[in-house]
């Protein structure tokens, strides 16, 4: 192992830890949420303390004080009090209608207070936008026994508040969720705390009907796709929190793949997605074809994709001419760029190091760099215009071939030749 | 006759009164010549102040972007519309920095407009850097270079040229006014120049990490090196192989100073800090966006001072 790569896993540990303990209380929750429809609250909850934490900058206060935090919390704590009341209306309105106006109410004032205090607003941001790779295991400490404090008295005190009606229940439902949403979210920013609190929990309340287990689904899933997720981001080095987001799209993308086959006839279940993937796949194909004769100069997103994967396709269509252009063209590109680059390293070394370069010398390199630019902008626009070229030229060949692989594609083309080879017999007969 | 002699003194009187109570008038810069002063609009608050320098009392410069905003990303507000419709003058940054103001010119169809004369690109004739012509790999993402040039104060003196064109051929009788404002304000500049470089000299060699690529232009002035930013691309949190990169090679070269701007965010900037046992530095990119930055030699100061004292330079 690398030293690098030693040092970015004890890097990710840290966020695997927080991402855990997220994922904890998040399913606790997200499974109540899914239950009381109320999606978004999590997103209003957060506004609404970003909007208290704005108020309290507004009045003097840092950041990140404590003065700072008690206004978040009361600013929570009256958002909860408006849920509780609301309650009682959905069933003339979607409480999530309420949950959007208060969402964008406080999403607005939040910009009407910055404006009068501008010095320092981007501070605000930071609420709204944790970064779960920069979270530190102290952080952690701080809200790790809380959120078990909280879990403890939810399992506790679950039938009152699952099936209370009281104004009572419902305010410290949305007092304690408001609470735990506001630390999370600092932590890990909004997208992915909303990932946190719906993905696993839908998971679980797709697979099980008891609590229990769903919450034993939610967190494995919830578990494994931050791994998975914190992995990728880690291998393909990718901005981590949007890296986990897109994971958990994948892992309730799978889920819903699999509930069929999991849950119900999975022959038919099979027979199904195979007869959808051949619809898709001939559409594609059929779609594509049309694409390439109608338009043959614009993007082809499935030759495209066919000639990233193999170059080697390129030499089927191009003539040997438009090959060596095609590639003296790249080659020049890459030049171009290896110059420009090289250039640029000289011109940075020398900020600090070495002799001064001049304003006249400066600017020189410039403009040779913008000139590399452009240069490589136009071996790009060989490149296109070559390849563009070639395919107008086979566009009836590789249409054809294409509708003809969607016809064999395409679910019941077989029978339907088949009728029709009958059919021609049969007349055949008849005369 | 008598009459007529009677109303020719009060004339008379009239037109010494007059004359009489101009003269304190011109002397203290005259409330009725202030509403004369041209109306100059700015993007940025540094913008705003070297107009000032160059127009003195004959302008009255605005700036379109509040204090403490990120100018790269600002809404213009209903006000800015009136703003600039009256504005006899626009200062922009340019080099994509200030992409809104476009709109905003198209929407009120200002008579300052692109090639007008009092429409001024600071940017023009910088040596610009980081130019990166297909904004494809590190660094800004500004395809035409970075737009940060202001922060070399060398370049003042072309910024400074720039905005006195501009007012010369919109007010040329108060040419020599203009030029001796801005003859001026580079005399002062000058031995701030000197005064910051030997400041700063005690930082040659000392390795610095930024969060935003902010400082290729000071960074070329006072001849220090930044090794390495926290941020990999405007608005692209670090993944963790840049993170764990930027804190070995900041290990390695045992840098311990990171610079900061007000609006960056502030924890991962600790984060990193702590990993490093660093000091993080607070630097102003603009003027106005901290406290001590009140103009563009103030922003120099507080900057140089910032530095010095991450430093542990006394």
């Amino acid at each position: 192992m690398t030293g690098a790569m030693t040092d970015s896993l004890a890097l990710l540990w840290p966020a695997l830890l927080v991402a855990f303990c997220l994922v904890g209380i998040h399913t606790c929750f997200g499974i109540e949420v899914l239950r009381r429809k109320v999606i978004f609250v999590d997103l209003a909850l957060a506004q609404i303390a970003a909007l208290g934490a704005t108020a309290a900058f507004l009045l003097g206060h840092p950041v990140q004080s404590a003065a700072a935090y008690g206004y978040s919390l009361a600013f929570t704590l009256f958002a909860a009090v408006l849920l509780a009341f609301t309650r009682s209306w959905s069933a003339r309105i979607p409480q999530e209608a309420l949950i959007g106006v208060i969402y964008v109410v406080a999403a607005a004032a939040a910009i009407l207070l910055i404006d009068r205090a501008p010095q320092g607003a981007e501070h605000l941001k930071q609420i709204l936008t944790g970064n779960i790779l920069t979270t530190g295991v102290d952080e952690l400490v701080l809200i790790a026994p809380l959120y078990l404090a909280i879990a403890a008295g939810h399992w506790m005190l679950r039938r009152w508040l699952t099936q209370g009606t009281s104004l009572v229940s419902e305010f410290v439902f949305y007092a304690t969720f408001g609470i735990v949403v506001t630390s999370s979210v600092a932590l890990a920013g909004v997208l992915l705390v909303f990932s946190f609190l719906i993905i696993p929990a839908a998971i679980g309340v797709l697979y099980a009907d008891t609590l229990a287990r769903q919450l034993a689904i939610g967190w494995i899933a919830g578990t494994l796709t931050s791994a998975a997720g914190l992995a990728a981001s880690f291998m393909f080095d990718l901005p981590t929190g949007a890296t986990m987001v897109c994971a958990f799209g994948g892992a309730l993308a799978i889920a819903g793949v699999a509930y069929p086959f999991l849950r119900g006839d999975a022959r038919l279940a099979t027979q199904r997605a195979v007869m959808a993937s051949r619809w898709c796949l001939a559409l594609v194909l059929a779609g594509s074809a049309l694409l390439l004769i109608v338009a043959p100069r614009a993007d082809q997103p499935l030759l495209d994709a066919a000639e990233y994967a193999l170059p080697g396709l390129r030499a089927g269509y191009l003539s040997r001419a438009e090959l060596a252009t095609y590639q003296d063209a790249r080659a020049y590109a890459e030049r171009h760029r290896v110059e420009a680059e090289r250039l640029s390293a000289i011109e940075t070394r020398s900020r600090s190091q070495g002799d001064a370069l001049d304003d006249t010398t400066v600017q020189r390199i410039s403009s040779f760099l913008k000139s590399y630019g452009e240069m490589r902008r136009g071996e790009e626009f060989v490149m296109r215009e070559v390849r563009a070229r070639a395919r107008e030229r086979v566009r009836w060949i590789i249409a054809a071939g294409m509708l003809a692989l969607a016809l064999v594609v395409v679910p019941g083309a077989a029978s339907l030749l088949r009728l029709g080879r009958r059919a021609g017999r049969r007349n055949a007969n008849w005369h | 006759m008598r009459d007529g002699s009677a109303r020719g003194s009060e004339t008379l009187w009239a037109l010494l009164l007059s004359a009489l109570l101009s003269v304190p008038a011109l002397a203290s810069g005259s409330p009725a010549r202030a509403q004369e002063r041209l109306s100059i609009v700015t993007t940025t608050n540094d913008l705003r102040s070297l107009a000032e320098a160059v127009g003195g009392e004959r302008v009255a410069v605005t700036a379109l972007v509040p204090p403490g905003l990120d100018p790269e990303e600002y809404q213009p507000r209903p006000q800015d519309l009136t703003r600039v419709r009256q504005a006899r003058a626009v200062v922009r940054v340019g080099l994509d920095f200030d992409l809104w103001l476009d709109r905003l010119l198209a929407q009120v169809g200002a008579s300052v407009r692109r090639g007008a004369d009092g429409y001024v690109d600071a940017s023009l004739g910088i040596a610009t850097l980081d130019v990166r012509g297909m904004s494809i790999g590190d660094g800004h993402g500004h395809g035409s270079g970075n737009p940060h040039y202001w922060l070399d104060p060398r370049n003042a003196e072309i910024i400074t040229a720039n905005i006195l064109a501009a007012l010369v051929g919109i007010d040329p009788e108060s040419t020599a006014i203009y030029e001796a404002n801005r003859a001026a304000f580079l005399a002062r500049l000058e031995p701030k120049l000197k005064e910051w470089e030997d400041r700063l000299a005690a930082l040659r060699g000392v390795p610095l990490v930024a969060y935003h690529n902010s400082w290729p232009y000071f960074a070329r002035r006072f001849r220090l090196e930044f090794i390495g930013t926290v941020e990999p691309k405007p608005g692209v949190p670090p993944s963790p192989a840049h993170l764990a990169s930027l804190i070995g090679t900041m290990n390695a070269r045992a840098a311990r100073i990171i610079v900061r701007q007000p609006h960056e965010p502030e924890k991962d900037v600790a984060f990193v800090a702590k990993r490093t046992g660093s000091v993080v530095a607070v630097l102003a990119s603009s003027v106005a966006a901290l406290p001590g930055a009140i103009d563009y030699l103030s922003l120099f100061d507080s900057n140089v001072a910032a530095l010095r004292a991450a430093a542990g330079v006394r």
